[in-house]
């Protein structure tokens, strides 16, 4: 298992070297966690009213989450079930569940395109939906399939007023 | 149903109705009741093949989506509310007919509480690990059938003395407190039994857990299912619910074992019939989304009591949901990986020399076998016909059947082989 999440890391540092087109220090690749990547890129982030986001690391390619306001309504997560590498997803599918206090909820996929990694730490350690449910706790990244579907995700101002009309129920 | 029948006569005649009319009966189930308030009268009067059925469901689940934005504005009064009653004892059925409805059925405007109860059988949850939560092997000479549900939370044991309620609502409006308070306030009009929710959602008397939760999120439907304690055989709860004897590491959700007791046992009236009708007309008599007592009046504004036949016939698709349910794909393969530890003793000059086999289950199949002595930290592979194949009580018996075989010297050997 150890094994398998330092394999995870140093893939991770690899993506995050290559977007960032520039070298890294070796001795520093240790510490590069592909969520890194995202932040530096400042990369924007979209929203769904199922309350997943994306955020588009390159042109075609996303990585997916689940909110905080998502997070909070779950309560503690105690299991993650991922979809595997190579899934191919259709917008809204179904793709995996996150179990908190008894409850499973069914995680959706917000845009249509291939998986190509799920997160092993969240695999690992749920509670990281929690504590940093945009950053450490994403859940997959995918080839995206159709690009415009991000486009008419909601933005995050968009996102805020979309959870402060719903707030009643 | 002597019970249910006698409390309102009005009732008997929709039963009667409902047991002549079948194929009636789909067409109703996904006929939308907000627009279509009409009875099982109508219903029938108008025909419709299997496969149009099919096709109406299809059409109500988009609808239903399109009309998720516009749920919070469904005022309590227009949500009709009904209690079915599975007519199958088969876990597997069950399960599919549950999912069957949490899949098709459009409770924008209808909400259903679905009865049923099994034969004996251990249900785990989505995310368990049957091995660690089950003695898979003596369920199978016990006759008790191993299953796995698609929601959250723990294993239980059921039987024919445990009632399963399960609350269907879109998912804005799951509500587990409210259901729960369905449960205690039935049982205390109908026995005058105290009970209490405690905080993990275990409906309690006196500290002994008589009912277990767990729910399942989708969109845009959502169900929260509860068992309920009525005269369960509890010597076979207690045996089907303990492992079997080895170390496992898993990282898949854990059961949290709490001392149980039936209702039975409370007030010795009580049994699983007049508890499906309690829990039935409680419901019914509560209003949609607040905990108020309507009494008769809101009683007689429900759908009332249909009895459910989960065939293929009422739910075009059930059959191929129950051979998924009732699947090894599902039941064992779906378990999360883990691994199995077991000390061994070895032949040889040092008595007492231990040995320990770890076991590596992916889907559950064994992917690695291997050895490891006690003075290293190296694993060395074992080499046996039985990789790749499930894991279960008998294989790991017979991995160590063959180790018992092999003398310390014999392992050195290979360990010095491998370096």
């Amino acid at each position: 298992m150890v094994f398998i999440t330092k394999l995870a890391r140093v893939v991770g540092a690899q993506t995050a070297r290559q977007l960032l087109s520039k070298p890294q220090s070796m001795t520093a690749s240790s510490q590069w966690r592909s969520f890194h990547v995202s932040c530096l890129l400042n990369a924007e982030r979209r929203y769904t009213d199922k309350h997943e986001w994306v955020e588009l690391l390159e042109s075609n390619k996303a990585v997916v989450g689940i909110s905080s306001y998502a997070q909070e309504a779950l309560g503690d997560v105690v299991f993650a079930q991922l979809p595997e590498p190579g899934t191919e997803l259709k917008q809204d599918d179904e793709c995996g569940a996150l179990e908190s206090v008894k409850a499973a909820s069914e995680v959706y996929s917000p845009v249509s395109g291939k998986v190509t990694e799920k997160n092993a730490q969240v695999e690992d350690s749920p509670a990281l939906v929690n504590t940093s449910c945009y950053e450490k706790g994403w859940l997959f990244k995918v080839d995206l399939k159709n690009p415009d579907e991000f486009q008419k995700l909601m933005t995050e101002e968009q996102y805020k007023t979309f959870l402060s009309s719903s707030a009643d129920h | 149903m002597s019970l249910l029948l006698r409390r309102n006569s009005s009732q008997l005649r929709l039963l009667q109705r409902l047991g002549a009319a079948t194929t009636a009966e789909v067409r109703r189930f996904v006929s939308r009741d907000s627009d279509n308030d009409s009875n099982n009268v109508t219903a029938a009067q108008s025909s419709t093949t299997t496969a149009n059925t099919a096709g109406t469901t299809a059409g109500n689940k988009l609808q239903s989506t399109k009309r998720l934005n516009n749920l919070s504005a469904v005022a309590d009064t227009d949500i009709k509310k009904s209690v079915f009653i599975s007519q199958s004892h088969d876990i597997f059925t069950n399960l599919a007919l549950e999912d069957w409805l949490y899949k098709n059925f459009d409770f924008g405007n209808h909400h259903v509480l679905l009865l049923w109860a099994n034969d004996p059988c251990v249900v785990i949850g989505r995310h368990q690990n049957p091995f660690t939560e089950a003695n898979v092997s003596r369920l199978m000479e016990r006759g008790i059938t191993l299953a796995r549900r698609n929601s959250g939370g723990g294993a239980v044991y059921h039987d024919r003395g445990n009632l399963n309620c399960t609350f269907f609502t879109p998912r804005e409006r799951y509500n587990r407190k409210y259901n729960l308070n369905i449960v205690t306030r039935a049982l205390f009009r109908e026995w005058a039994i105290k009970s209490e929710i405690n905080e993990r959602d275990d409906i309690v008397i006196k500290n002994k857990k008589i009912s277990g939760t767990a729910a399942k999120l989708g969109r845009p439907n959502a169900y929260h299912h509860c068992t309920i304690l009525a005269s369960a055989n509890k010597l076979h709860l207690g045996e089907s619910l303990v492992k079997e004897p080895a170390n496992y590491i898993s990282r898949a959700t854990a059961s949290v074992p709490s001392p149980i007791r039936n209702l039975v046992d409370v007030n010795r009236n009580v049994n699983v019939p007049q508890l499906l009708s309690a829990v039935g007309y409680e419901y019914l008599r509560t209003a949609a989304m607040a905990l108020e007592d309507g009494g008769s009046t809101q009683l007689m504004k429900q759908r009332g009591f249909q009895l459910v036949n989960p065939t293929e016939r009422w739910f075009p698709g059930i059959e191929e949901l129950r051979a998924s349910y009732s699947s090894w794909d599902w039941v064992i393969g779906k378990t999360p990986k883990f691994s199995v530890e077991k000390e061994l003793e070895l032949k040889g000059d040092n008595s007492g020399m231990k040995l320990k086999l770890s076991v590596d289950v992916e889907a559950g199949l064994m992917s690695k076998i291997a050895i490891q002595l006690p003075q290293s930290d190296q694993m060395v592979p074992v080499v046996t016909p039985l990789q790749g194949k499930a894991y279960n009580e008998q294989n790991l018996n017979g991995i160590i059947d063959a180790l018992k075989m092999v003398s310390t010297s014999n392992v050195q050997q290979a360990m010095n082989g491998s370096i």
